[in-house]
């Protein structure tokens, strides 16, 4: 049920309080001929004809790239300074259902074997503003995972377009609600006529536990069909950086001799790198070995470790792959 | 075209002539092709043709794929700006002419995008290398799948890279360097762009030496310009202008452009241009002592 209407008029001025509190406001905006979250300070940036945007808004809670610490290297050795987070309100505005369930599965993760406040200060002070999904392609498959476009999981405010173009607002958490509390002059009562919501179909094919209890069984891990369905795979790191539930980052100092930062860099298990010993043995040493981890990071490690999802059926990863390697296909074969 | 490649897999197959055939297939809604590897000749009807057949095949003939050269002999379905990256690995011997079969196919263009197909072949939707392409007719191949196409590409190469690089040659300096800045501000450092191309077939890369660090993995404006001038000075000279990196790229940086004006400059320097004779090695990897030494001053 909707407990408020975010008129379209309003928009712009809900972008502008977000803004003027020095908080950051992030929506789908035209770049570059692509459909990607960014900071926007103008409602008329905003894009509403999209399936979704290239880029995960992980960005904005995982950084493509931070310094974590500074470094300064002295007679008496290393001094080594941690840097604070700072974390504003942060507001992603058009988030769809798919992609808001999987925060979840990423502070699963930062918050496992050791709290990660880089993103767990982040993530606090993100309010999730999902849109839910009118439009979608043939790389969609949330309704395959067990999600849909009607699926709340994530979201602090789900929203739901009207024919008029205004939104119709459902608060989900506490957070979401104080969220419409604190900017209530965006938000308005009243009602409207819903669009119709897009429903991607089920692939009849796959089956979930079937995946997982196949993945389980360690006589699977060096069969042929890995190689089989993606020796193609060129290991590029497009995939996991766009999927809004892949985590790995890589420590990196940058600097002189003498002083410099420590980033925290984002990696992909798809890199030949990734793996390789400085002895010079790489245990995943095929790029379809590589294809598997990332495969059973979201089918079998994920599943068996935490209650959240490994994947979220966005398609992302299908949509960006130059060899067009589509994960619902492996799915498909190790549902039989 | 379909049905006579599929019988030539089958028959290089069944001879035990190649033990691969590296091709095109239907993904499983049939909406767009991904390479596929046909080892048993009763798979070969996988094998399809079509524009949506935008790969440049030729990046699995390389070493970074140790799996498929441990399968034997390879056959590729390959077009003739592919077959310019076999001609190039030839040349840097990479491998030998007769270590590959070239099943090459006739072509009248592909889609730049597979996005972009809506069941016809438009000028509009194909890239520039397809309006100004000299080897529609396959130039290097084992056999040759199709009829001959009588296309012949204007005089002057046209089309929008074209048009861009002349508009950006004819800016100021600051003004071309604050251009690529903000196109390259996007990159995301997936390295799809290196990993798609044939010619990137290092093993190690210079991004992955990191004692020292040559080039910074972080994706911020220094590591971005790094990274994207380096790749780019490594293919001077060798670069076919396939158009895969641009492809890849998640984030649409025209890297055609960038492509493409190396291309003219070493046409203009060495009058050469890569991809066409396998027996000429291109211009980075020879001395002779009559090479122009001009530019240094
Ligand atoms: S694996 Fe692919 S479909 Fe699943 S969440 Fe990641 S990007 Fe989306
Ligand atoms: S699956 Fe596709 S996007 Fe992912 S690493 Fe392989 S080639 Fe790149
Ligand atoms: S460049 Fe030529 S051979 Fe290559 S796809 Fe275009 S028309 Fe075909
Ligand atoms: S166009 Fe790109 S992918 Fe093709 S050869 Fe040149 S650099 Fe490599
Ligand atoms: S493909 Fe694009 S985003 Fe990826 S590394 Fe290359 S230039 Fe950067």
């Amino acid at each position: 049920m909707a407990d408020r209407i975010l008129k379209k008029d309003n928009l712009g001025k809900l972008v502008a309080s977000v803004n003027g509190n020095g908080g950051r406001f992030i929506a789908p905006v035209l770049d570059a001929r692509q459909v990607v979250f960014k900071d926007v300070t103008k409602a008329e940036e905003i894009v509403t004809e999209y399936i979704l945007a290239r880029n995960s808004y992980k960005e904005y809670v995982f950084p493509q790239t931070e310094v974590v610490a500074d470094f300064t290297v002295e007679k008496h050795g290393v001094d080594l300074k941690s840097r604070e987070v700072e974390a504003r309100e942060t507001v992603v505005f058009g988030a769809r259902p798919c992609e808001a369930a999987s925060l979840s599965s990423l502070r699963a993760i930062f918050t496992w074997d050791y709290i990660d406040e880089f993103y767990t200060k982040r993530e606090d002070s993100l309010v999730v503003v999902t849109v839910a999904c009118t439009k979608a392609d043939d790389a969609c498959f949330c309704t395959t995972v067990d999600l849909s476009p009607e699926s709340r999981a994530g979201s602090d405010l789900y929203l739901l377009e009207t024919e008029s173009g205004d939104y119709m607002v459902e608060a989900i958490t506490d957070k979401g609600r104080a969220f419409v509390e604190k900017y209530k002059g965006a938000f308005t009562e009243g009602s409207g006529k819903a669009k119709t919501l897009v429903m991607p179909e089920k692939i009849g094919t796959i089956d979930l536990e079937k995946v997982s209890a196949r993945l389980k069984d360690k006589n699977h891990y060096d069969d042929q069909v890995w190689a089989r369905l993606t020796r193609k795979c060129i290991g590029c790191g497009a995939c996991t950086f766009v999927c809004p539930t892949c985590h790995c980052f890589d420590i990196t100092d940058e600097g002189t001799q003498f002083a410099g930062e420590r980033r925290k860099n984002w990696d992909a298990c798809q890199f030949d790198t990734f793996t390789l010993h400085a002895s010079g043995h790489n245990p995943r040493h095929y790029q379809h070995q590589r294809w598997r981890n990332r495969f059973m990071c979201k089918f079998n490690y994920y599943p068996e470790k935490f209650a959240s999802k490994g994947c979220v059926g966005c398609g992302r990863c299908i949509r960006v792959c130059p060899v067009r390697l589509d994960i619902t296909e492996v799915m498909e074969e190790f549902s039989r | 075209m379909e049905e006579i490649l599929r019988k030539k897999a089958k028959e290089l197959l069944e001879s035990g002539e190649v033990k691969v055939v590296i091709g095109y297939g239907w993904n499983r809604q049939r909406t767009k092709t991904t390479p596929v590897f046909i080892t048993d000749a009763a798979d070969a009807d996988r094998l399809v043709w079509n524009p949506l057949c935008v790969n440049n095949l030729s990046v699995y003939l390389t070493r970074k794929f140790k799996d498929i050269q441990a399968m034997g002999k390879p056959a590729i379905v390959a077009k003739g700006c592919d077959i310019k990256n076999i001609v190039v690995l030839i040349t840097e011997a990479q491998f030998k002419r007769e270590d590959v079969c070239i099943i090459g196919m006739t072509c009248e263009g592909v889609v730049y995008r597979q996005e972009l197909w809506k069941g016809e072949l438009k000028p509009e939707i194909m890239p520039t290398k397809c309006h100004n392409c000299d080897v529609r007719n396959p130039h290097l191949a084992d056999f040759v799948v199709g009829e001959k196409s009588s296309f012949t590409p204007p005089e002057t190469p046209a089309g929008m890279v074209f048009d861009k690089i002349k508009a950006l040659d004819s800016r100021g300096q600051a003004d071309k360097w604050s251009f690529w800045i903000n196109e390259f501000s996007r990159c995301i450092k997936c390295y799809a762009c290196r990993q798609v191309c044939s010619l990137c077939y290092c093993e190690r890369c210079i991004t992955e030496k990191n004692m020292p660090q040559w080039i910074e993995t972080s994706a911020h404006p220094r590591g971005n310009l790094s990274w994207n001038l380096t790749r780019a000075m490594h293919l001077v000279g060798r670069c076919t202008f396939c158009g895969e990196c641009e492809r890849a790229c998640p984030v649409n940086i025209p890297l055609n452009l960038v492509n493409q004006k190396m291309i003219q400059v070493v046409k203009d320097a060495f009058d050469f241009r890569s991809g066409y004779d396998e027996k000429t090695h291109p211009p980075m990897i020879v001395f002779s002592p009559d090479d122009k030494d001009d530019f240094i001053k």
